[in-house]
């Protein structure tokens, strides 16, 4: 059976993309597309396979630990996160160390309105794959490289991970309590949120090529994105000297800028299924909120305690203040602290785990963020969706991860017009 | 330069959650007018600030976010500043606003209201979105952090220890980088149908999505992960990869598959640095499948590059690793950026002037290197109410008995 990617008309029904992204932050940006009607043709090494469809998470359907790909028989695939990365598309196989493979490759970059890649940088020109050439075989094409540090200056030729780039950035040192080693982000949030700046950046370059009719060479760096999300760090250090390598930096949960007290975590009853604490966010940014927590807290008297009767003297003396809110959450339960301030119009947040987002959560239901999609193997299962509602042109979530090389057929013999015994031949040769 | 979003008329209401993604169309070659309460937008008085004196022009947040916009000062709370900007919108490509949920009704100014315009493309982002048992509720970033889920996995192995928020308004940047891809999927379209249409974007949404594994893990296996210093969360307690320099600093070493090559040069740097290597010589770890698991398993090389970390610098640890294939990296300070070499020639910095100090300052261009979408900032941000008047008379055909009108309502500034 065909995917359902070209099922639904989309904004996009008609762009194809040729898809070489692998891991998670390559995938993100065509991922993007799909939702919108978009053509993308996920090509995996012949023989072997896109490592995400097996080596991130165990067999949901064997009790055994050995990865899916080896089990005799299972011919899903049924990683989580690859379904997550990949649904909507098609796949196809493709031998690209043959000759014949990259021809293969050739006369689709023909076909194709983008084609997407996060080698590393020598991996497409070492294919004879240089942006000259592929301009040459289509000058209407997109050509978009994800990469840790793009693909010039002196750095090119180094890997990364989303922790590197992070790393790199500025972005993990700005995470954590003063004293203590860096927190950082808990995952790859350049993998994620990068992916999602790449799908911005595809899709600027898809608007763009139609715009002018011709095609362009996108050298995405995730660092470098990563680095207009920390420029007021930059600026400040610009202007006043100040860096955020310093002793009262980061301050944990506390704000920066403005600064506001109370603006912390504070622990609540309870553990969670791991034996980590359970916590609640709070922050008041105005008088009047905190003049409503003191209410709530019972402590009217604290208004007028000179030591937290403006925002100024809180942020002075924020670590008794701290301590007052977290003696009075410690026996409370997390979600009755949330209900209770926000109805008195105080910012609160229980740290939400996945479990509470997926299971209980009335708003994620509500706008139902965690979609259900049809999988041959497991039922229905719900994926991550596409969270903006767009009302004349809505995305879709246009169904499962394709299974290992499940469109050659469509790819090889209907785009391409290749015969039966031409596919064939290729299958035998081990092109595809 | 000619951006994607050249010929572009952005109106947009001046929210600190939004800017960025106004930002973003305006560096893309967009005008993008913002609308600024008469005090200034909330985004002018966050700081920091030039000096760290208080002062709406001087704001650095708010320069960052805000490069080449033009700013008008309108209290659209009073009727005839609602006129003005429902004006504005009839001649607009793009809306951004952040207001809540049923504020813009209540003025005239919802989509429905102003949608004779057929091309305008009409975005809300806003906490939750437009609907919703939660749609009320009052948030900042830290708080879509923890809702979202970005603080569960993120903080100390200690599980007594409190989850943490990375700071830099994370949340925001998420839903502006969503915005702004259905805001261009949005014109993609318009260019053939001509319609413009209305997008509704959740901070909580978005963020909900953003966890990478786990609400895979959660769905999937039922697990719960465990938090991590400086890395993944993960459903089982693992080493620690965020290990400390000589230089008092912190790299984060990946852990990764070393072919022949790597691992001897491995080798000889940890013999350089006085690391033990006399097991590791051993023969049986030449196989690069036994050193793999080893790697992953064992503690032998994990406490040799331990050692080796601790006696060596950060910057070293990285270049030098990176130079034999391992993708470590140096926790880096922001700023520490400036001065490298790779992004000079990368022409990633892009100064900008600013007559407040007297001098310009290196922005970065952007996430991509690419003349055909012409991405970066273009110019300073604007001062509070400085393109009030070109924009009242030349957009708007007002003359200066109106203005000055308007100005006595209170309506203008």
């Amino acid at each position: 059976m065909s995917n359902a990617a070209h099922k639904q008309k989309g904004v996009l029904s008609g762009i194809r993309v040729l898809d070489f992204t692998w891991k998670t932050v390559g995938p993100w940006a065509p991922r993007l597309l799909t939702h919108y009607g978009a053509e993308v043709i996920h090509v995996e090494r012949a023989g072997g396979f896109d490592d995400h469809r097996f080596a991130v998470h165990r067999s949901l359907t064997v009790d055994d630990e050995t990865p899916n790909h080896v089990q005799g028989g299972k011919k899903w695939y049924t990683d989580p996160y690859f379904n997550t990365l990949h649904h909507g598309k098609l796949a196809i196989s493709l031998n690209t160390r043959n000759p014949e493979g990259i021809k293969l490759v050739e006369k689709l970059i023909a076909k194709c309105d983008a084609i997407v890649e996060n080698f590393s940088a020598e991996v497409f020109p070492n294919w004879g794959l240089t942006w000259e050439r592929i301009h040459e075989i289509n000058p209407k094409i997109v050509y978009m490289s994800s990469s840790g540090f793009g693909h010039t200056g002196e750095w090119k030729g180094f890997r990364s991970f989303g922790p590197t780039a992070a790393a790199q950035s500025g972005l993990t040192l700005a995470s954590g309590l003063p004293g203590q080693p860096p927190a950082g982000w808990g995952y790859s949030y350049l993998d994620v949120m990068g992916g999602w700046m790449g799908g911005l950046g595809l899709m600027q370059a898809l608007m763009q090529a139609k715009k002018t009719g011709k095609g362009m060479y996108l050298d995405y760096s995730v660092t470098e994105g990563a680095m207009t999300m920390v420029g007021t760090f930059l600026l400040d250090y610009q202007v006043n000297g100040r860096g955020t390598r310093r002793a009262d930096f980061p301050p944990g949960n506390r704000a920066v800028f403005p600064q506001v007290a109370p603006h912390n975590t504070y622990r609540c009853s309870g553990n969670d299924r791991v034996g980590q604490h359970w916590w609640v966010f709070i922050a008041c940014e105005t008088q009047v909120q905190f003049e409503a927590l003191c209410a709530l807290m019972g402590q009217p008297q604290l208004v007028l305690d000179p030591k937290f009767a403006t925002n100024e003297a809180r942020v002075k003396h924020q670590d008794e203040l701290d301590a007052i809110i977290g003696r009075w959450t410690r026996a409370r339960r997390r979600y009755d602290i949330m209900r209770q301030c926000q109805n008195a119009g105080i910012i609160a947040a229980a740290i939400q785990s996945a479990e509470d987002r997926v299971e209980y959560d009335p708003q994620l239901q509500h706008r139902e963020v965690f979609p259900i999609v049809q999988h041959p193997e497991l039922g229905e299962v719900p994926y991550e969706g596409y969270p903006p509602k767009l009302s004349r042109t809505p995305a879709y979530v246009h169904g499962r991860a394709p299974t290992l090389a499940e469109h050659n057929d469509y790819v090889f013999g209907e785009l391409l017009g290749m015969s039966e015994a031409e596919i064939a031949g290729l299958k035998e040769r081990k092109v595809i | 330069m000619s951006g994607v979003y050249e010929g572009i008329t952005v109106v947009e209401l001046a929210d600190r959650r939004n800017q960025w993604a106004g930002k973003l169309l305006s560096d893309g070659g967009a005008r993008v007018i913002q609308i600024e309460p008469l005090k200034g937008s909330p985004g002018r008085w966050c700081g920091p600030f030039v000096q760290d004196k208080a002062d709406p022009d001087n704001c650095l947040d708010y320069w960052f976010n805000n490069t080449g916009k033009q700013s008008v000062t309108l209290d659209i709370e009073r009727k005839p500043a609602q006129d003005l900007l429902r004006k504005l919108l009839a001649k607009a490509d793009v809306f951004i606003e952040s207001t809540a949920p049923g504020t813009l009704a209540a003025m005239g100014l919802d989509y429905a209201a102003v949608a004779a315009n057929r091309g305008l493309i009409y975005a809300s982002l806003t906490d939750f979105g437009q609907d919703g048992p939660w749609r009320d509720l009052h948030m900042n970033d830290t708080a879509h952090l923890a809702l979202g889920g970005t603080m569960a996995s993120s903080g100390y192995a200690d599980p007594t220890v409190t989850p943490i928020a990375g700071k830099g308004n994370q949340a925001w940047h998420m839903g502006c980088a969503f915005t702004l891809h259905a805001i261009t999927v949005a014109l993609f379209d318009r260019m053939t149908s001509g319609e413009g249409q209305y997008i509704d974007v959740g901070i909580h949404d978005v963020c909900a999505i953003g966890t990478e594994a786990a609400v895979p893990h959660w769905m999937y296996f039922g697990e719960t992960l465990y938090r991590h210093t400086g890395m993944h969360a993960n459903a089982k307690r693992v080493p620690p990869l965020e290990l400390p320099t000589a230089d008092g600093k912190y790299v984060m070493a990946v852990n990764q598959g070393l072919s022949d090559k790597t691992w001897n040069a491995l080798l000889d740097w940890m013999d350089e640095r006085g690391v033990p290597t006399s097991e590791l010589r051993d023969p049986k770890y030449q196989a690069e499948p036994v050193r793999t698991a080893e790697y992953r398993q064992g503690t032998l090389i994990r406490d040799a590059v331990r050692k080796l970390i601790a006696a060596s610098n950060a910057e070293e640890c990285f270049l030098r690793a990176q130079n034999m294939g391992i993708s470590w990296a140096m926790i880096r300070a922001a700023e520490e950026n400036y001065g490298l070499k790779h992004y000079e020639q990368r022409d990633y910095w892009r100064n900008v002037e600013h007559p407040q100090i007297g001098r310009s300052i290196p922005y970065p261009r952007g996430p991509f290197t690419c003349d055909a979408l012409g991405i970066e900032p273009r110019g300073r941000a604007p001062n509070l109410g400085e393109h009030t008047r070109q924009v009242l008379t030349q957009d708007l055909g007002l003359n200066e008995q109106q203005i000055a009108a308007l100005a006595a309502a209170g309506a203008v500034k």
